[in-house]
């Protein structure tokens, strides 16, 4: 979706300081040029296929469609991208402009460590120095990523200032890419922050819907007529619905982190009942979850990936101008979506993937059983297990970790 | 000419250097940051900057985050802000006050109307380092009309045509930053293994902007000591002292603050 001098209606543009001014100009300069490169195209469609394992097929789900006797269920299955989750086409598309561009160092922020981990796999095909920004409370949740990070040789700094999460994350990555705007590229994990950042991330995640089109086409003969996403920064919600925006027959939902309930820091709900407003932070003018001071809030989800206090510039107008639908599913409703598909269909989602199948579950039982419908599996869920084994109160999750604990010790 | 830059100049007239200190509103508590900016100007800095704290401030280093993160446990609102400020111009109108911020809570207060509340307020200028030039057109309009100025920043990534653009648009003075990176001590803000540029030295720095504008310039970011700003006589009009200021405060309250100015101006 092209903007409109880095707008996207009323969101987007580029709020930076000035230092940052001269090197988001190179990056919008070397971006206009390599989108319509179709050498550089190639390179990436091909690095797609060979590193991530592109196209993901559309999974038919026939247990699930008979168990809530409503409408088709497809799944995209971008969990089986390497890696695990969408992450991958940004980070192969970014990291093959960066070494375009000719820079030698990358810098990322992570929430969940999904775009780390991806950040950090690209930096070593490419051969790219890597300092990926994580809150010091992130770290505490998902060790395992920042220990795959660390493995692949990049430096994970922990952000111990404000929540320490994503948000503040990000806030790091940008002060140091204030600090070597020219060496450094800022390897953003979603289609948020300055222009050309939404734009050109909703590009390269747009190959979901490219093959959705191709793949529905081919095994059903139709497009589908309802598409749902989770939303978080809301990469992977733009990257499968753009390619049908002009398809006024496909309903597009996507779906946000209810968390726990309404309250302030009990969710990260910024489109659906109106909880967000607008703001400009972190170098864009977007939906945000704010005080009436304008101080940004605390969030919450169940999915750490979905715990961000602002949304896609892109989301927002499409929101604005009602062509997506926004739904929120709350925790509860998440953890019932991801055990149904386990046991329905053999398919572990990501949690965040999870608010996604809630957001279907619950429409799908009205709609008419020729209709299809494709929910997007953005990342699998293994990265999950310690959330998952809580959640569902597993009882020998615990004595296994002593158990392995106590032999790590005495080792 | 405006009436800050009318100021900035009569003051140059008799001093190599006008010193500008900066304090966060409501660090550590408002009444305290109050007192703070009172023995600023008691001392006779002849601008002071006020930040109203924001949750995210992406320019700033350690040192103002972290105070900006305790202020915010105040609960500061800007309509009080500017209350405050006004009160403590009218008991220092030999000095000038500018209120610097990040532009959300500016923008949830109204870009259109802080300008004339502001100037109401006796503020002289703003300062908000992610308000870009090109994305000002109706805050600077409602500055003219309020007769209150949008301070602009220069740095060393500025390219020459931009800085030509940035310096016809200024009015009242230029901020200059010193150096890459953001706010306080350099070391703290540097990553570990940066691609090392050749810098341009300072002064050849702050002699290209001079060629471009009669404007007075205020140089920052990592000037904390009587050395540094005694190198930038003759190069500057104006030193601001920001994360130094602060980091003496938190060693030793408002007394060492003071220590600080005194020992800045040598």
């Amino acid at each position: 979706m092209q903007s409109d001098k880095g707008f996207f209606g009323r969101f987007g543009g580029s709020y930076i300081p000035e230092i940052l001014h001269a090197s988001q100009q190179a990056l919008l300069n070397a971006w206009n040029q390599a989108s319509v490169d179709a050498d550089f195209l190639a390179e990436v469609d091909r690095e797609l296929q060979q590193y991530s394992g592109r196209p993901t097929p559309l999974t038919p789900c026939p247990n699930l469609s008979r168990e809530l006797g409503g409408a088709q269920v497809f799944l995209k299955r971008e969990d089986l991208n390497h890696s695990g989750a969408h992450k991958m086409n940004n980070v192969i598309g970014q990291g093959l402009l960066v070494k375009r561009m000719g820079k030698k160092r990358i810098i990322a922020e992570t929430g969940a460590g999904q775009h780390g981990v991806a950040s950090a796999l690209i930096a070593a095909r490419l051969g790219l120095e890597c300092t990926i920004y994580m809150g010091a409370r992130d770290i505490e949740r998902q060790y395992p990523n920042v220990f795959w990070m660390k493995q692949l040789g990049a430096t994970v700094v922990p952000v111990t200032s404000g929540g320490q999460t994503l948000r503040d994350a990000l806030d790091e990555a940008l002060r140091d890419w204030s600090a070597d705007p020219s060496g450094s590229h800022y390897l953003i994990g979603t289609a948020c922050g300055c222009a050309p950042y939404p734009e050109m991330v909703a590009e390269f995640q747009s190959v979901i819907g490219r093959e959705v089109r191709a793949q529905s086409l081919q095994q059903f003969g139709a497009l589908p007529d309802s598409i749902y996403a989770c939303v978080g920064g809301g990469s992977n919600a733009a990257g499968i619905m753009l390619p049908f925006i002009d398809d006024q027959s496909v309903e597009l939902v996507g779906v946000e982190a209810g968390g726990r309930g309404p309250a302030p820091g009990d969710h990260s709900i910024r489109l659906s009942d109106n909880l967000g407003s607008p703001g400009i932070a972190q170098g864009f003018a977007t939906m945000f979850l704010q005080d009436d001071q304008g101080q940004l809030m605390e969030t919450h989800s169940i999915a750490a990936g979905l715990d961000y206090v602002g949304v896609s510039p892109i989301l927002a107008h499409l929101n604005d101008t009602g062509r997506v639908r926004m739904t929120a599913a709350n925790d509860d409703e998440v953890m019932h979506a991801f055990q149904t598909l386990l046991r329905c269909e053999g398919i572990i989602p990501a949690l965040e993937s999870s608010h996604a199948v809630a957001g279907a579950l619950r429409d799908i039982p009205a709609m008419s059983p020729d209709k299809k419908v494709v929910i997007n599996i953005s990342g699998r869920g293994d990265k999950d297990i310690f959330n998952v084994a809580s959640a569902v109160k597993d009882t020998e999750f615990g004595p296994f970790l002593q158990r392995y604990l106590e032999r790590e010790l005495q080792a | 000419m405006s009436r800050l830059q009318t100021f900035i100049e009569q003051q140059r007239k008799d001093k190599p250097i006008l010193l500008m200190t900066h304090v966060v509103y409501g660090y550590p508590t408002i009444d305290e940051s109050l007192a703070l900016m009172r023995d600023l100007l008691s001392e006779g800095v002849e601008l002071l900057e006020v930040q109203f704290p924001f949750t995210d401030p992406s320019a700033d280093g350690p040192s103002i985050l972290h105070a900006c993160h305790q202020a915010l446990q105040q609960r500061p609102t800007l309509a009080r802000c500017l209350a405050d400020i006004a009160a403590i111009g009218r008991e220092f109108p030999a000095s000038r006050i500018l209120l610097m911020s990040y532009l959300n809570p500016l923008y949830r207060y109204g870009l259109a109307r802080l300008p004339r509340d502001a100037a109401n307020a006796g503020i002289a200028g703003f300062i908000v380092p992610d308000l870009p030039l090109e994305l000002a057109d109706d805050f600077r309009h409602s500055c003219v009309a309020a007769q209150i100025e949008p301070i602009w920043m220069l740095t060393p990534e500025t390219p020459p045509a931009r800085m030509q653009q940035i310096c016809a648009a200024a009015s009242g003075m230029l901020y200059c930053v010193s150096r890459r990176g953001v706010t306080g001590a350099d070391k703290a803000t540097s990553p570990q293994n940066r691609n090392q540029h050749e810098d341009q030295p300072l002064e050849d720095y702050l002699a290209a902007i001079r060629t471009t504008t009669a404007l007075p310039l205020a140089v920052g970011f990592g000037i904390r000591t009587g050395t540094q700003v005694q190198a930038l006589h003759g190069l500057a009009d104006i030193a601001v002292v920001g994360s130094g200021l602060l980091d003496a405060f938190n060693r030793g309250g408002r007394t060492a603050a003071l220590e600080q100015v005194r020992s800045v101006r040598g």
